[in-house]
């Protein structure tokens, strides 16, 4: 007779029930059903996605770990963000099936409430995800052999060759090759960052590190140009190109590119990233998805706390340079692409991405960042420097300054419990006046 | 080991009454000659010498000199509990870390008892000499108690010159000034009343008003109090007590710059 909810009806016939039971029992009016083993849980997914859409595990592209996504031949590919309560504030969801509500029918009430509540506010959020991340350890996996010689060596292979060495039996992979749609919509993105030759009425494919740039600049473009989610913008870009105030010695920072914003397009600036976040929501993947998590606290923001940690590092500052619209717009690529490198590619293929992006100079140019980044820099060490004589002095002095302060303490205790133990007539004659008296021991020597 | 009776606690009540007010913590010097006490106040301009000769106590054994640190306000706090009448009995150890004080109600058996925490304290001992004074004056302590408080409405310091007219206590303030002149007078039925004047020299000083009403906290100790002056040494105000103990206090004169 367990009851998580109430209904007019319900709850009579639990009272009654409960009124049997009390005498029995004298822990509890209410007793709750046992927890399923097996809780409902929450998706949200796209209406475009089809009823033949499933759910498979595949290996994550960054963790190699089998992780569940959404797949739809007709639609593509989803990846699932979860979002939860903060502990601090739980809540749980009550569900009641499609058909009969809590206050339907008395068949309803018969078979018994078709409502249940779930432990956790938790629910998992599918955004759109480009199956070339998925595919990517795969056409990747033979690179690590002969990355020295830039792939030169690496075989033209078909999609089942590609796939079958990096087979896991975990994952479904080879199964959802077998849907025509889904096997074109992997091939045709593979198309997008490999070589390909046509043997036969096969496509062979080989993985081109300079087109997988490419494909990733375009996606890390997109990103920024539509402004990164504000709390990512602020984190990341706003805070880590702040320059620390100098105090009284702080001059206007003399770099050529670094030129103050006015508050206007500063604030208009503000306002578009925000209007953009929501925006960025159906365009591209995770941003949106990431912004959600990470403000709500959520156990599944993996993605929002790995991004690049020489970006994160380097965030207490105050303002006192401030930034160009160029050296911005570098930093959130270089943000952009941190995060995609961080969420999406293995460790071994982000480096070396992250080498050759610093060498190809025509496709983004960081030059100004890095030259603004070197400055602030030397700015913050400047103003450290500026602070360091006192906490090396204090350092100097340490264990005289413990020494001290620990007789010091001691004495005020002892001087406390003198004071307790002080008696009124003490008190007052401290107060006498005693000029021009001498003290005893001028007359009366010590023995 | 010591063990020291007082027959009266009323003894060790007023003399610690008397010296709470002047210090706080001192220590109490116990030898075979009995229990000795000095100590100045927190400016250095007074002193206190006790002395409870070993005649005082029936019994009293002490096997190694042992120095009591005391707080006094504590030691007032047990005390009290003691009645006037109560037999007083302080026994320590060698190297005692509390004072045991037992009181013992002689007629009803009522016995009570308190362990005291003893504290180390870094006291200097002054050697006093023996000292010829210019003048000495025995009086009422009542009077001498009378005399301060009175004068002390008119000024903080009184002037106390001793000369062949008598002795002359005077103070000048803001209100105004005045003075008390005693002589010598001998009352035959009553000793105690008798005002004794010892006079080598004239001899004329300034102290502070305030010390010596504090001094006057002993008056309960003894009907005769012994106030003894010299130039250029502190004043001796001496509460003598019965079997040549005593109580002392020493204060020093007001130079230079006074009203």
């Amino acid at each position: 007779m367990a009851r998580t909810t109430r209904s007019t009806k319900g709850s009579a016939a639990t009272t009654a029930s409960a009124k049997d039971a009390t005498p029995a029992s004298k822990t509890s009016a209410y007793t709750l059903s046992t927890e399923s083993e097996n809780p409902p849980k929450l998706f949200i997914i796209p209406k475009k996605a089809s009823s033949e859409a499933r759910i498979v595990t595949l290996q994550n592209p960054r963790y190699a770990k089998p992780t569940r996504y959404l797949v739809c031949p007709e639609a593509g590919f989803f990846e699932f963000t979860k979002i939860s309560a903060p502990k601090t504030a739980p809540r749980s969801w009550l569900l009641e099936s499609a058909r009969g509500g809590i206050s339907s029918s008395e068949k309803g009430l018969e078979r018994g409430l078709d409502a249940q509540t779930t432990k956790g506010a938790e629910f998992y959020v599918a955004t759109p995800i480009d199956p070339v991340f998925l595919v990517l350890p795969a056409l990747a996996a033979k690179s690590g052999k002969s990355t020295d010689d830039h792939g030169k060596k690496r075989m033209f292979l078909s999609t089942e060759e590609h796939f079958d060495a990096v087979n896991d039996p975990s994952s479904h992979l080879s199964e959802i090759l077998t849907w025509p749609s889904v096997r074109e919509q992997i091939e045709s993105r593979m198309a997008a960052v490999c070589d390909t030759v046509d043997a036969g009425d096969e496509q062979m494919f080989r993985l081109n590190e300079t087109k997988l740039l490419e494909e990733i600049l375009s996606k890390v473009k997109r990103i920024s140009e539509k402004g990164l989610p504000k709390s990512m913008e602020e984190k990341f870009v706003t805070k880590a190109l702040e320059a620390p105030i100098l105090g009284i010695k702080s001059q206007p920072a003399n770099i050529p590119d670094a030129k103050p914003i006015d508050r206007e397009s500063a604030s208009a600036e503000e306002e578009r990233t925000s209007l953009q976040a929501a925006e960025s929501a159906d365009s591209q993947s995770t941003i949106s998805s990431v912004e959600t998590s990470a403000s709500s606290v959520s156990e599944a923001s993996t993605a929002a706390t790995s991004i690049s940690d020489d970006a994160a590092t380097t965030n207490e500052v105050v303002n006192a340079m401030t930034a160009s619209e160029e050296v911005l717009k570098l930093q959130r690529l270089r943000v952009a692409f941190d995060f995609i490198c961080s969420s999406y590619i293995v460790p071994k293929l982000t480096e070396q991405l992250k080498a050759q992006i610093s060498t190809a100079k025509d496709v983004v140019d960081f030059q100004p960042l890095d030259e603004y980044l070197a400055q602030l820099a030397k700015l913050r060490r400047d103003a450290a420097a500026a602070r360091a004589p006192d906490y090396s002095r204090k350092r100097a002095r340490d264990e005289d300054e413990d020494e001290r302060l620990e007789k010091k303490r001691k004495k005020e205790e002892e001087d406390k419990a003198k004071k307790k133990n002080q008696s009124l007539g003490v008190k007052k004659l401290m107060k006498v006046n005693t000029t021009g008296m001498k003290k005893m021991s001028d007359f009366f020597k010590k023995k | 080991m010591l063990e020291a009776r007082l027959d009266q606690a009323s003894v060790l009540k007023k003399v610690v009454d008397s010296i709470k007010d002047l210090v706080q913590d001192c220590n109490f010097d116990c030898n075979d000659s009995g229990i000795a006490l000095q100590a100045m106040d927190n400016s250095h301009v007074a002193l206190v010498s006790m002395m409870l000769k070993t005649d005082s106590f029936s019994p009293y054994r002490c096997d190694r000199n042992v120095a009591l640190g005391v707080n006094l306000t504590s030691l007032t706090k047990v005390l009290r509990a003691a009645d006037n009448n109560d037999v007083l009995t302080l026994k320590a150890e060698d190297a005692p870390d509390v004072l045991n004080l037992t009181f013992e109600n002689p007629s009803n058996d009522r016995v009570s008892e308190y362990d005291l925490k003893l504290m180390d304290i870094d006291q200097e001992h002054l050697g006093i000499p023996e000292t010829e004074y210019a003048a000495t004056i025995s009086m009422p302590s009542s009077e001498f108690k009378r005399i301060t408080t009175d004068l002390m409405a008119m000024s903080e310091s009184v002037t106390i010159e001793a000369s062949k007219d008598g002795i002359k206590f005077s103070s000048q303030g803001d209100i105004g000034n005045g003075s008390v002149t005693l002589r010598q007078h001998t009352n035959v039925e009553k000793t105690d009343e008798s005002i004794e004047i010892e006079l080598a020299e004239p001899v004329s000083l300034t102290f502070s008003l305030k010390y010596l009403v504090n001094f006057c906290k002993a008056s309960t100790l003894s009907p005769q109090v012994k106030i003894c002056l010299s130039n250029e040494v502190p004043l001796l105000v001496e509460y003598p007590m019965a079997n040549n103990s005593y109580l002392r206090f020493y204060l020093a004169p007001k130079i230079g710059d006074e009203e």
